[in-house]
């Protein structure tokens, strides 16, 4: 197909206003014309730029940054693959075949893609909702939105919005082009409301050779690399890993053993987000749950840009490749076995394309040997019979396999692999059986607690029978570990010690690591985290180098005496420091740690040491700004100092960093550079001059800046010349810029292992992690097409508590949600079911239950659960099963996180209710609203009510009839009134925490979790239970009649004017029509008899006119209804036929996508 | 689902290690306290500080075995609030105050903090200290507005003081510090020495004494008197003074000296005084007193390196363990590199021995501040 591009159109040259202001001589005639206008569009521009404001981000994507995640989602039937198949194509020329989990491509010099295909369940859409940095959203185009699409948008949406790229396929069905025009405006409008104004949607039109058009997709791959992410808030905070990889490495004769024994595992993939905590890290993997990391690791990168691949060239860490095999390498896909071979940390994996060394189809006698020797049931060597190393000799069967000082032996002379752990009485985690672990440890550690580099030290023969030494030892532990706590356990190894006979190779331990000790340097940054040394002896070694480089030097030797008394006794006896040390030495006893806060001071060296000139303050002289130089400081101050050596201090002004050199000390020194030091430096190379003062510079440049960020922000509230920065926003970004200049020089100047140790595996960073004690099941179910995601957490959202969340039921979901329904949140990385409790706050002084959440506002909800930082999106669903979908809308709310605690008050309204059956004036008895005297005395002086809205107070108890008691009112109230007290019942939420563990399930989509109770009672058929109290009934009312005011005579002559009672007196002479008497004749007669004629006739046409228009309307009213009859038979029709064809559409497409070659037109 | 809890062992920084697990929420037991000691287990003022601890916090576990030797302590939220708390008179209120200056602004709301017992007893930072030397440390982090009355002045034994504490400014997390370039030069030295039931002549000694210390350093010096009568005054008579050497640019060097059995005022305003200097010559942008304080601040920060200049003589052992603890409980290290001075023109920095420590934040959330 060829492209067609529009007529190319001339750029209008613009007019030359600009020179004409400039020649104009009289500035009034420039003035604005039209203000109104100009200001209207001045407050546009800034508005238009306002708008393009964000807040301020750090951007944490180092330079060489991690495959972009580009996720496909949609509905069944819409092309998923397809699109995968097409561009991974497009990048690779490789056309894969089955895809099977993520693939990764290199689509640009600096850019690689992970496409993963979004399954049809809640949870991957969940899951692939939180780390995609690019949705590939398909719609089919013939159709429209379909409810899948709806709902991944909105649990985009809580989770924070990554890009969207609409594309809608399946246009070729489309018989007119009108039609298809409109389809294509009616679907991008669509888009735009729910995405954003201008969102892109692009079409692809039909397939050919199982891919889409190449033009249509070479476009799409052209905008996915340039498209730009911003940094999202979450994925900021957090590292996470989309696993590409995963490996089962459990020791397969404990699977042998056991096939439900937790597996080993190891998980394969690109750091995203931060920096991945190289430590014993907690992670949670959706899915399955929280995850310590036992072991992560480097990996070079499997699918390198060409960017860092030249990069690596030029540093020499790879060798050039000569020939470019581009089958090979810019495709990754594991799971999908692309390529074919696999170098993992310890194993090749070639993949031969077929399977081998099946039970019964074995090929020639070595596969039938293997295939033979895989049935065993036992190890080499395990069982009685024993294991015979010489014809002749004696059987072997005693060595335990598990211990692992037998590792060693068979190691022999191989060395230690790892960095021995010293008896660390910090930090050890416990739990479970590890105490028993480092219970060996500790013990094997004591033997070589000082031995820093066992290396250099031969190993006697008597290493040997030290190791068996050591083993009874351990399984002396061992039993001790077990039978109690590990309060004692140094004890006996300190006999173990003594008693242990061939110490020789100990004899000259010391003498020997004297030497090393005194040639050694010591650096800190080393020392600091050797566990085995105790930091008394790291810093009484590193100090230690630091005087002997320094033992000419007498004064500083000097400071060393004062700053570390406790030190002194030790220095000097090198081999004292290197015996075993006591129990006490480990645990200080009292006297000697009191955890103080002020440092303990020798007073009588200070006193020496601080006494009028002496040399120790001539050091430090420089440090203290005097009264005079403080006063002058920007006199040049050389004239009015005597002493030479002050001269030193007083010119540096500290408030501006700048040095006034070039004073007559500074000239003086300059002289005084001998002449040998010149030479020396023309000596020195250009080289390292440059270096030098390479380094001076950054360094003078850090200084400055350092100066200037504690001064100012770089806004300068009114010094216009300290004003750097025009906005906020600018500064706010300049600031996080510098920041992030300041990490990169520091981590930069780091070997890669320190790095990784204070930093971490930083996104992009291919890695290996290990973790231990995954269940069984997630192994054996593994499914490549639902993905396995990483996500690290923070320390605090490690545990449990409540939280109170800002929620609203979504406004597509058809029911509202009833407190104490369980739901299932997704939460940070989490998805997990809890129990909410949807509350109210009553005017801010009480969080009152509410049965449900409200019809359309926020409420504020209630649930146990981990804990995530306030202001942590959220989205809930009612159940993630595809069994149980009935078709509607499935996200039930959303909402943030606003508080968490420990403890929450909730209460709930509690109303009691009594009669009255006394009553006095004001004060009435009142029985029903208690059982007892004392619940009465519990509730003394509570305010009360009655329904008619008189207030009282509760008195006191009465003693004869049980929970009665005496009330007072403001008025009288009556004997039909109802009193009413109205309390506050505090209630706790259910402490649920079910975490959905989809992963573990062979049926991956069918997740149930804690079922709604009113699910329950429709699956058992029970009734809903029914108070009899609450049931309704009809209320009968009779008409109440009341008597007329009748106001007293006495009381009626005291009123007042304004109030007496305007009352007639009945009249008492006779009216004038009383008084007449009126007869009928005449005329008069005959007109009324007449009239009465007329309108009798008139009376009976009336009546028959209304008979025949009754008549009518009938025979009207039956026709009407026949046609409504007729209308609802044919909407019930419609219906069937649309749902019929809906259905179709879903089945179709087989579960969890995949829905292949199959087009909605063969349908119809 | 939750982590197991971090095993530490003894008594040693028993205060900084709740800390550390309140602020990263990890739950830690402590055994083999004083296990081998004639009065073994938790001391009266350890068990104080746990209530105290339980006062703040909601939602904490402790539990302390039937010997007193071990403890698990399984941290809650922070949510401060109006704590009063009788501290025993074995420590003063700086032991029980530094640690919860550290935990107060991740809290949920401000606190108010009422401590009654002694004020100061030489070996826990004095309340004087803490306001004056203590508190410029927190607004270097963006923590601010803290305020500190001394109601009654206590001096050991029989203490009798109380100290009002109002710590409103809760942050979400501490803004990452730089300062490590330049050794701060002090401008002015500040103090205030203090006595309660003794003649008032004493403080005017102390303060004579310590002058005339520190008038070699030609440093704008002065300290103010504060001397306790009647109602303010404690239970014991005592006298003590705490100096503070104030840089510019906010940073500051501290000492103090509680006046001991038998000791002139001009003895203990002579010993501060020659502390103080003590301190200085160390160098760096902090004193040993503060140190602390310091990196636990900088490691609960934001995922960015932040940088500080520390003398040598200041990492010592207690510099040692807090940071294996910060390791044990977050899994981050800090980088300790020698300061490579600015050649000839840094006169100043001349025989000073001082280290760039860098610590990367650990991305702390203030996760109980509340929103909205």
């Amino acid at each position: 197909m060829e492209q067609q591009n529009k007529a190319h159109r001339a750029v209008r040259k613009k007019s030359q206003k600009v020179a004409t202001q400039n020649n104009g001589q009289n500035p009034k005639a420039f003035a604005v014309a039209a203000p109104r206008r100009l200001e209207r569009q001045a407050r546009r521009t800034h508005d238009v730029n306002e708008k393009r404001f964000h807040v301020p981000m750090v951007d944490r994507t180092p330079e060489e940054p991690p495959p972009v995640i580009v996720a496909v989602v949609g509905p069944p039937g819409t092309g998923k693959t397809t699109l995968i198949k097409s561009l991974v194509r497009r990048y690779t020329k490789h056309t894969l075949s089955d895809i099977r989990g993520p693939v990764t491509v290199v689509s640009g010099k600096r850019r690689r893609l992970t496409f993963i295909e979004c399954a049809n369940d809640m949870n991957s859409m969940i899951d692939i909702g939180k780390i995609a940095d690019l949705v590939l959203l398909m719609i089919d185009g013939n159709f429209g939105f379909e409810m899948e699409t709806m709902e991944f948008l909105n649990i985009l949406a809580p989770h924070g919005f990554p890009r969207i790229l609409g594309i809608a396929t399946h246009l070729d069905l489309f018989k007119s082009p009108a039609s298809l025009r409109a389809s294509k405006k009616r679907l991008k409008h669509r888009l735009w409301t729910e995405v954003y104004k201008g969102a892109k949607l692009f079409y692809l039109s039909g397939v050919i050779n199982g891919r889409y058009p190449d033009r249509e997709i070479l476009n799409l791959a052209r905008f996915i690399s340039v498209m730009k992410f911003r940094p999202l808030k979450w994925r900021n905070e957090h590292s996470y890993l989309l696993a590409d990889r995963i490996v089962d490495i459990t020791h397969p004769a404990e699977i042998e053993r056991n096939s439900k024994i937790d597996r080993k595992i190891t998980i394969y993939g690109y750091v995203h987000g931060t920096p991945l905590p190289a430590l014993n890290a907690r992670v949670h993997v959706p899915g399955i749950g929280d995850l310590t990391i036992s072991d992560i690791e480097r990996l070079p990168d499997p699918c390198p840009t060409p960017y860092q691949e030249k990069k690596d060239v030029e540093e020499g860490k790879i060798k050039r490749r000569k020939r470019l095999d581009d089958r090979l390498k810019v495709i990754y896909a594991p799971m999908s076995d692309v390529g074919g071979v696999l170098i993992d940390k310890d194993a090749v994996y070639i993949d031969i394309g077929h399977r081998s060394f099946v039970e019964g189809e074995e090929k020639g006698v070595g596969e039938r040997l293997v295939v033979g020797l895989q049935n065993a049931k036992t190890t080499l060597g395990e069982g009685a019979v024993g294991i015979r190393l010489f014809s002749g000799a004696e059987a072997l069967n005693e060595i335990n396999p598990e211990d692992d000082e037998d590792d060693d032996i068979h190691k022999g002379n191989s060395g230690r692999k790892e960095r021995r752990h010293g008896r660390a009485i910090t930090g050890q985690s416990y739990g479970g059986d590890s105490d028993v672990g480092s219970d060996d440890e500790g013990d094997d550690e004591d033997e070589d607690y000082d031995d820093v580099d066992a290396e250099e030290v031969a190993y006697s023969k008597s290493m040997a029978s030290r190791l068996v030494d050591n083993d009874e030892g351990g399984a002396e532990e061992f039993e001790f570990a077990d039978s109690d706590s590990d309060l004692a356990d140094y004890d006996d190894v300190d006999d173990f010690d003594v008693d242990s006979g061939d110490l020789r190779w100990k004899s000259n331990l010391a003498d020997r690591a004297l030497k090393d000790y005194k040639r050694r340097k010591w650096d800190i940054g080393k020392l600091l985290y050797l566990d085995h040394i105790s930091p008394e002896d790291v810093i009484m070694r590193w100090k230690h180098e630091q005087l002997s480089s320094t033992v000419a030097d007498g004064e500083e030797e000097d400071i060393e005496d004062d700053a570390s008394d406790s030190e002194n006794e030790d220095r000097d006896n090198g081999d004292d420091f290197f015996k075993k040390r006591d129990n006490s030495s480990i645990l200080p006893v009292d006297a000697e740690v009191i955890d103080r806060s002020i440092p303990v001071y020798d007073n009588e060296g200070l006193k020496d040491k601080w006494s009028g000139s002496s040399p120790a303050f001539a050091a430090v002289k420089g440090r203290f700004m005097t009264r005079q130089s403080d006063e002058n400081d920007e006199i040049n101050s050389s004239d009015f100092d005597s002493n030479g050596d002050e001269v030193f201090g007083k010119f540096e002004d500290l408030e501006t960093g700048q040095t006034i050199t070039g004073s007559s000390a500074e000239e003086e020194k300059q002289d005084s550079v001998s002449g040998e030091e010149e030479e020396e430096q023309k000596e020195m190379s250009y080289d390292k001059v440059r270096e030098a003062n390479a380094r001076k510079k950054e360094k003078l440049r850090l200084r400055f800046e350092e100066e200037e960020g504690q001064e100012d922000d770089g806004l300068g509230d009114d010094d216009p010349e300290k004003k750097l920065y025009d906005t906020w926003h600018d500064a706010q970004k300049a600031k996080i810029a510098k920041q992030l200049e300041i990490n990169k020089a520091e981590f930069d100047e780091m070997d890669s292992a320190t790095r990784e140790r204070v930093e971490g595996y930083r996104a992009g960073h291919y890695v290996r992690i290990v973790i231990d004690n995954i269940p069984c099941e997630f192994i054996e179910t593994l499914d490549p097409r639902f993905p396995v995601i990483i996500g690290s957490l923070l320390a605090s959202e490690d545990r449990l508590g409540f939280l109170q969340v800002r929620i609203k039921r979504h406004r597509w979901h058809k029911k509202i949600l009833k407190s104490n329904d369980p739901l299932i949140f997704s939460l940070g990385w989490r998805r997990f079911q809890s129990i909410p409790i949807y509350t109210t706050s009553d005017s801010r002084t009480r969080n009152r239950m509410l049965k449900y959440t409200p019809e359309h506002l926020h409420c504020t909800g209630t649930f146990y659960g981990p804990l995530s930082a306030p202001n942590t999106g959220f989205c809930a669903v009612q159940s993630v099963a595809n069994g149980s979908a009935s078709g509607a809308f499935r996200i039930a709310a959303t909402g943030i996180v606003l508080d968490v605690d420990q403890s929450v008050q909730i209460v709930k309204k509690l109303k009691l209710v009594g009669t009255p059956y006394k009553i006095f004036k004001n004060t009435a008895f009142i029985q029903g609203m208690f059982n007892s005297a004392l619940e009465v005395a519990k509730f003394e002086g509570a305010t009360i009510k009655t329904v008619s809205g008189i207030r009282g107070q509760i008195k006191r108890a009465l003693s004869k009839p049980e929970g009665h008691y005496r009330a007072t009112f403001e008025d009288k109230i009556l004997m039909s009134d109802i009193v009413i007290l109205r309390a506050w019942y505090p209630i706790q939420p259910r402490k649920l925490y079910n975490p959905v563990t989809s992963l573990l399930l062979n049926e991956k989509t069918e997740w149930q979790g804690m079922r709604l109770t009113g699910e329950l009672r429709h699956e058992k058929n029970l009734p809903v239970p029914q108070l009899k109290d609450s049931e309704y009934t009809t209320i009968e009312r009779s008409v109440r009649r009341f008597n007329p005011l009748r106001v007293p005579k006495t009381i009626r002559s005291e009123l007042p004017f304004k109030s007496q009672i305007a009352m007639m007196n009945p009249q008492k002479k006779e009216s004038y029509l009383q008084k007449r008497a009126v007869v009928l004749g005449g005329t008069e007669k005959k007109k009324r008899d007449m009239m009465q004629k007329v309108m009798t006739l008139r009376n009976e046409q009336v009546r028959k006119r209304q008979e025949k228009k009754q008549e009518r309307k009938t025979a009207y009213q039956k026709k009407i209804a026949d046609n409504e009859e007729k209308r609802k038979e044919r909407e019930r029709k419609d219906k069937r036929e649309y749902f019929q064809r809906q259905g179709k559409k879903r089945s179709a497409g087989e579960p969890g996508g995949g829905g292949g070659k199959r087009h909605r037109g063969d349908d119809e | 689902m939750v982590a197991p809890p971090v095993l530490y062992s003894g008594h040693v920084d028993f205060r900084m290690r709740l800390v550390l697990a309140t602020l990263s929420g990890r739950a830690i037991k402590i055994d083999r306290i004083r296990s081998d000691d004639l009065e073994p287990g938790l001391k009266d003022y350890e068990v104080s500080f746990l209530r105290l601890l339980e006062a703040i916090t909601n939602g904490s576990v402790i539990e302390i075995s039937y010997t007193g030797t071990t403890v698990i302590y399984k941290p809650g939220l922070i949510v401060n609030g109006n704590v009063t708390h009788n501290c025993p008179l074995s420590r003063a209120v700086g032991y029980f105050l530094e640690p919860v200056l550290l935990l107060a602004p991740f809290g949920k709301s401000a606190l108010s903090l009422t401590l009654q017992g002694v004020t100061s007893n030489g070996v826990d930072l004095g309340v004087d200290t803490i306001r004056t030397a203590l508190f410029p440390i927190y607004n270097k982090f963006g923590i601010m507005r803290q305020e500190l009355r001394v109601i009654k002045r206590g001096a050991p034994p029989l203490g009798g003081g109380e100290v009002s504490v109002f710590l409103p400014h809760v942050v979400l997390q501490p803004i990452t510090l730089h300062a490590a370039v330049k050794t701060p030069s002090v401008s002015k030295i500040r103090g205030v020495a203090y006595s309660t039931r003794v003649s008032p002549a004493s403080v005017n000694r102390i303060i004579e004494g310590a002058r005339g210390v520190l008038s070699i350093t030609g440093c704008e010096t002065f300290i103010y008197s504060d001397v306790a009568r009647g109602e303010e005054s404690g239970k014991s008579p005592g006298f003590g003074v705490s100096l503070v050497a104030e840089a510019r640019s906010g940073w500051c060097y501290t000492a103090e000296s509680v006046g001991g059995a038998g000791e002139t005022p001009e003895d203990v305003g002579e010993r501060a005084a020659r502390a103080l200097l003590e301190e200085v010559a160390l160098g760096g942008m902090v004193c040993r007193s503060q140190v602390k304080s310091l990196i636990v601040l900088m490691v609960v920060g934001k995922e960015d390196v932040g940088r500080v200049l520390i003398g040598k003589g200041v990492i010592d052992e207690g510099f040692v363990r807090l940071l294996r603890d910060i390791k044990t409980m977050w899994g981050t290290e800090v980088r300790i590199k020698e300061q490579d001075t600015l050649d000839e023109e840094d006169e100043q920095a001349e025989g000073l021995d001082e280290y760039v420590v860098s610590i990367k934040g650990v991305g702390f959330v203030n996760s109980s501040k509340k929103i909205a």
